[in-house]
């Protein structure tokens, strides 16, 4: 029997640590298995007992580039916990926040993670000499998110300024409206950025799971809403609930838990497509536009499509923050997002936000006094994990029907996991 | 500082790898926030190995280590010394590397804690050991401080490793900033903040903002903690709150354990 194995050992231009198994026997594929290899982090068990003013500014330490989106979401557990409502300037902030994440996450992703495949090079780097001014386009884009998410937050990676009920310092108005008229001239490159990912080539796959985003009825939901959906399913939940929809199981080859819908036990994607599957008709209008001209509406089931639902997404978030911008510029001295004041209480809290890279779910359990008796974190690559091996099976029959040679198979695998743009090291917290 | 000066003691462009142990990447994001001196930077150097942006493969022989991520596997304890012995260099960034960071407040009572997150420990996590920093394991040249680092002070440090200097690194505490600074001092409100102990350097970068020091960028080797203790009784700000923020980011360090 002719049997070889494909090997990715430290898989390059994804954050964290992971390795590629694909066996194939008899001119068959016999199993493949995306290994997530990050030492165990222990965040869980390392909140216990730390105060609810700590949790956030440990929880942001899961992961360097969604820092703030893990804030966010544990701001919004304890909230929920303590029963604090904050305000709607603070929610714009938190907004802002987010969306830096996301400009600077897909900036990243797009252009030093998953381009140098398409353009057949190891890294970015080669691209300075060949095509300078796209290089220096795609850097200044993901200078722009750093910039937004230091102006709210106080610098690009671990946010300062984001507390339990609002924030503790904020940018004078005027600072606001450059900000917005920055965002604005980024426009054109990042319809650009659309076009230049509509022209890679993908392998024709369409994902057999199904795919979770959070949902609201007026807006594209990113941090605002508690509702999620499983696109496929169509069923609707309340964040609050994840744990009785959503089900984390052990498999040896990973120290990243695995995660599946708990009534049908299919696995299933978050992330940049599953949002916009999910709220495509609430893109900003030059996003949606962008998006119809790359044929990029739902049902969109291919998960190679992430990167360009990525590409869709920045457009989406310049045109919306420049909004909020403007928004933040007019109802500064009306509306405050100094930190509310509120009573610390025993009680449990879920908060939930989409993440660059999809679902994350935070769950704090508090003793009276306020310090952490439990903690459940759920991020979007821990979840994704399951459904990329499924496409991965997908992908390497596919290719290996087609007969196509091993370094083939391991480029597009390759090609596939950075599609999904994993955060292995968050993905093991 | 190193006996080495990379970039005059070989006739070609320093080789540089970049590592990362257990951390959040952040510090290696940080690195590529350089944006507009990211060229220039690279300029003078040979970058030979770095996993987050290159699929290039790990080269035998290199000059310059650069470190990001706590050690707490064994697996990631043999790599450090392989690249102690390897590079002429050895820089570590960030507290994870440095201090042992937020992976160290796991140290504590650490082998109890895996079954709390898994019900069984898969393999694929590796045969964890508690977490240290970098120093604790190999002598290091050079470091780049904080949670996460400056981009600037990395270019700073990496432009002493490659050219040398002889200006020393500061060990003064972070307080002396935040009077120079003119900000108010959160003891007055009665809330505890670590800068009277933690490593000057970083502008007070949190203070500035509303926010007290967490005390990231370790703690100074000039830090009088029993003074400090004495402070907070006097501000009336408990000790025991002051003694647990300090596990955040220096828990591994023996000194902030309570004498007697």
């Amino acid at each position: 029997m002719a049997k070889s194995t494909i090997n990715v050992d430290h898989v390059a231009r994804v954050e964290g640590h992971g390795d590629i198994r694909v066996v194939i026997a008899d001119g068959k594929v016999e199993s493949v298995q995306m290994r997530v290899v990050e030492p165990a982090r222990l965040f869980e068990s390392m909140v216990r007992g730390r105060s609810y003013r700590e949790v956030s500014y440990v929880a942001s330490r899961i992961c360097g580039i969604c820092s703030a989106t893990h804030v966010v979401t544990d701001l919004k557990a304890v909230e929920d916990a303590f029963g604090v409502e904050v305000s709607e300037r603070t929610k714009d902030l938190r907004e802002l926040m987010v969306y830096g994440s996301y400009i600077q996450n897909h900036a990243t992703h797009l252009f030093v993670f998953a381009a140098p495949d398409f353009i057949g090079q190891e890294s970015v780097f080669p691209l300075a000499e060949t095509n300078r001014a796209l290089f220096d386009q795609a850097l200044g884009l993901k200078a722009l998110g750093n910039e937004l998410s230091t102006k709210i937050g106080g610098r690009p990676v671990h946010p300062i300024t984001a507390v339990v009920g609002g924030f503790t310092s904020e940018i004078p108005a005027d600072e606001y409206l450059r900000l917005a008229d920055k965002l604005e001239e980024a426009i054109p490159f990042a319809l650009q950025t659309v076009d230049l990912f509509r022209s890679f080539r993908v392998q024709p796959l369409a994902t057999e799971g199904d795919m979770l985003a959070m949902v609201a009825d007026d807006h594209y939901a990113v941090e605002r809403a508690n509702a999620a959906r499983f696109l496929k399913a169509g069923e609707d939940f309340a964040a609050a609930r994840y744990e009785d929809f959503l089900e984390e199981y052990l498999v040896d080859h990973s120290s990243a838990k695995f995660a599946r819908v708990r009534s049908t036990g299919t696995p299933y994607m978050t992330g940049a497509l599953a949002r916009v599957n999910a709220s495509w008709d609430k893109l900003c209008p030059q996003a949606k536009v962008a998006a119809a001209k790359a044929g990029l509406r739902p049902p969109e089931l291919n998960p190679m499509m992430n990167n360009l639902a990525q590409a869709v997404e920045i457009v989406d978030a310049l045109e919306r923050c420049a909004q909020l911008c403007h928004k933040l510029a007019e109802t500064a001295g009306e509306d405050t997002s100094k930190p509310v004041e509120f009573d610390v209480r025993a009680g449990r809290g879920v908060g939930f936000t989409e993440a660059p890279r999809g679902a994350a779910f935070h769950d704090l359990e508090f003793d009276d006094e306020g310090n952490v008796v439990h903690a459940s974190i759920l991020t979007p690559t821990a979840q994704n994990v399951a459904n990329l091996e499924g496409d991965m099976l997908q992908l390497a029959n596919l290719l290996v029907d087609e007969g196509a040679p091993e370094d083939v198979v391991k480029l597009e695998v390759e090609k596939l996991v950075r599609a999904y743009d994993p955060c292995l090291s968050c993905s093991v917290h | 500082m190193s006996g080495h000066n990379v970039a005059y003691d070989s006739p070609r462009p320093p080789r540089v790898v970049v590592f990362s142990l257990a951390s959040c990447f952040g510090c290696q994001v940080m690195i590529t926030n350089i944006e507009s001196h990211l060229l220039e930077l690279l300029g003078q150097i040979d970058l030979q190995y770095w996993q987050l942006a290159s699929s290039a493969p790990l080269p035998e022989d290199y000059d310059v280590a650069v470190i990001e991520g706590a050690v707490t596997t064994e697996e990631s304890e043999a790599l450090v010394r392989k690249i102690r012995a390897t590079a002429k260099t050895v820089i570590t960034v960030g507290a994870c590397a440095n201090t042992a960071g937020i992976p160290g407040m796991a140290a504590d009572h650490y082998y109890e804690r895996p079954i709390e997150v898994y019900d069984e420990v898969p393999s694929a996590a590796g045969n964890i050991i508690q977490p240290r920093s970098v120093p604790s394991v190999v002598a290091v040249d050079d470091a780049v401080l904080c949670c996460p680092i400056d981009p600037l002070d990395f270019v700073a440090v990496l432009q002493r490793a490659l050219y040398g200097s002889n200006r020393m690194s500061s060990t003064k505490t972070l307080c002396g900033d935040c009077k120079r600074n003119g900000t108010s001092c959160f003891y007055g409100k009665g809330t505890v903040c670590l800068g009277m102990v933690t490593r000057a350097g970083c502008g007070a970068r949190c203070v500035n903002l509303g926010r007290p020091c967490n005390g990231c960028a370790g703690l100074s080797p000039d830090a009088n903690l029993d003074s400090a203790r004495e402070a907070c009784e006097r501000y009336g700000v408990s000790v025991a709150e002051f003694d647990k923020a300090l596990e955040m980011f220096n828990q591994t360090n023996p000194a902030i354990k309570v004498k007697g």
